[in-house]
């Protein structure tokens, strides 16, 4: 898969130059990056770097967190910047996928799993979701279609089964842009693998180009074309994964390499 | 739960004689014996009669079917309407609302009430008192719904809804609406024995209900009267029936919102 430097700008997907802030609070600052159809690139940085702030930005959703931003952000061709708050809701889980960080947050624990499902699916589609197409899509986030299953009421999932729907929610429409906010933080390391290697499944078989944000640089590392270190709300420094292990350059990406956990 | 079940089958009792008044009732609230005024409690009158004649027991039963009709439907709109100013949210809300709940109420109310025509049908009375009552009282459920909407803004699955491109009035209704429905019901519990007590307090002073259709509140007035009811105790049956109700509809709702 090519690098961000070496793309053509017809498999160009997304690119943006941001600022953004709270209040008098800079969070971002010309913070540029961009993606291919298809590519994986993962945004890393400690907590407090503005991951968060740029995952809402580029769904121009940080105005509901009290947040400011401003510059450009081009998905498929079309400036998303100047767009209604209508225009966006149609973008929003149709041509860009979210998967935040914590079900137990990010699902509303009275809903029911089919509830939550046929919503996300009226958001963008007429008529309702059949059976069968339900089943496929729960199936392919590894969760059971049964009527049970869609019967239970998101506060009673598992946190892995909460994330797995997270993910089912956010590729229901075939995005082509799926945004993935430290969706594995909260599992653990085994429910963690298993997330991730959902992701990169879903990468190679339905072409979702992916910017997975994440503290762990060790846990992106395997499914990333390409990593951006995000540093004090700018990006320091960017490379495949090889490079960035290998060869880091700035001294902060040096610090964070040298910070992963070593085999005892 | 003893005390809850009872209640509650206090509540249906009341309720169900209130819906079968017409039927239950020996007569209608407005006829009048006139060889019998002031009757005392007895085989033909159950709590006697008043000074027009009219059978005390059957207007009991047809006052208690208004009260327990309309402060619920009252009650009902107050929380409707709140429901209604909440959904345009924002700053403008809190200030109406702080206005909403300054307003001496009671007073206007008597006012409002004064200027009615005096040929105002009674029927019509009746329903205009509960209707102002509930349209003068959304300020206090808007203020604790508007609470819970505010919260619920910055809940992570509002994000996450708006994330999925989900229109602005399916998540308030499929979303938000089984957070809210609780505190709405909640209001409404609050809000149901307020009027109850409110419709009698303004009957006290005749601006409620108007005669001849009886209530509650102009029932009650014939307690300024201490040597009458020194006479015929049977008149405190109206204020042992609103305190039982009203302890009723307490026991129901202090352990509904404990759950």
């Amino acid at each position: 898969m090519s690098s961000g430097s070496s793309l053509s700008s017809a498999d160009e997907l997304l690119k943006y130059r941001l600022n953004a802030r709270y209040g008098a609070t800079p969070v971002l600052r010309e913070v540029e990056g961009r993606l291919a159809a298809g590519e994986i690139a993962a945004l890393v940085g400690l907590s407090g770097s503005g991951k968060s702030t740029l995952a809402l930005a580029l769904q121009r959703l940080l105005h509901y967190r009290g947040g400011r931003v401003d510059g450009s952000i081009v998905l498929e061709g079309t400036e998303l910047m100047g767009l209604s708050e209508s225009a966006m809701r149609s973008i929003r889980g149709r041509r860009i996928g979210y998967v935040p960080q914590s079900p137990g947050t990010a699902l509303n624990p009275k809903l029911r799993v089919r509830t939550l499902i046929d919503e996300t699916w009226s958001a963008h589609a007429r008529g309702r979701m059949d059976d069968a197409a339900r089943q496929t899509l729960l199936e392919r986030v590894q969760l059971p279609g049964t009527g049970a299953f869609l019967d239970q009421r998101a506060g009673e999932l598992s946190t892995g089964q909460g994330q797995r729907l997270l993910i089912a929610l956010a590729i229901l429409h075939g995005p082509a842009l799926l945004i993935a906010d430290e969706p594995t933080s909260a599992l653990d390391a085994i429910t963690q693998a298993a997330v991730l290697r959902l992701f990169a499944e879903l990468n190679r078989e339905l072409g979702t180009a992916i910017l997975f944000i994440s503290h762990d640089l060790l846990s992106v590392a395997s499914i990333a074309h390409r990593v951006d270190i995000l540093h004090e709300g700018s990006v320091v420094e960017s490379g495949p994964p090889g490079r960035i292990f290998g060869e880091p350059v700035h001294p902060f990406t040096r610090d964070l390499v040298d910070a992963m956990p070593k085999r005892p | 739960m003893i005390w809850r079940r009872m209640a509650l089958i206090f509540l249906v009792l009341v309720g169900l004689s209130a819906v079968l008044a017409p039927k239950v009732a020996p007569y209608s609230y407005s006829e009048q014996f006139r060889d019998s005024p002031n009757a005392p409690p007895g085989g033909k009158f159950l709590l006697g009669t008043d000074d027009m004649g009219r059978d005390r027991f059957s207007r009991l039963l047809y006052a208690t079917a208004v009260s327990v009709t309309l402060a619920p439907a009252a009650a009902a709109l107050s929380v409707l309407l709140a429901l209604v100013v909440c959904a345009f949210h924002g700053r403008v809300l809190s200030g109406l609302t702080t206005i909403g709940m300054s307003i001496p109420w009671m007073f206007l109310f008597i006012i409002l009430r004064a200027e009615l025509p005096l040929n105002t049908a009674p029927e019509v009375s009746v329903v205009l008192t509960f209707a102002l009552m509930g349209v003068a009282g959304w300020a206090g459920p808007a203020r604790v719904l508007s609470g819970s909407i505010r919260e619920m803004m910055e809940a992570g699955w509002m994000l996450h809804a708006r994330s999925a491109g989900i229109a602005r009035w399916r998540i308030a209704a499929v979303y938000a609406w089984p957070h809210l429905r609780s505190v709405a019901a909640a209001q409404f519990r609050a809000l149901a024995p307020a009027y109850v007590l409110a419709e009698a307090s303004l009957g006290l002073l005749g601006l409620g209900v108007a005669e001849p259709v009886p209530s509650w509140g102009n029932l009650l007035r014939d307690l300024q009267h201490p040597d009458m009811v020194r006479e015929n105790p049977a008149l405190l049956a109206p204020l042992v029936l609103l305190m039982l109700c009203l302890l009723a509809l307490e026991a129901f709702s202090v352990r509904e919102s404990v759950q």
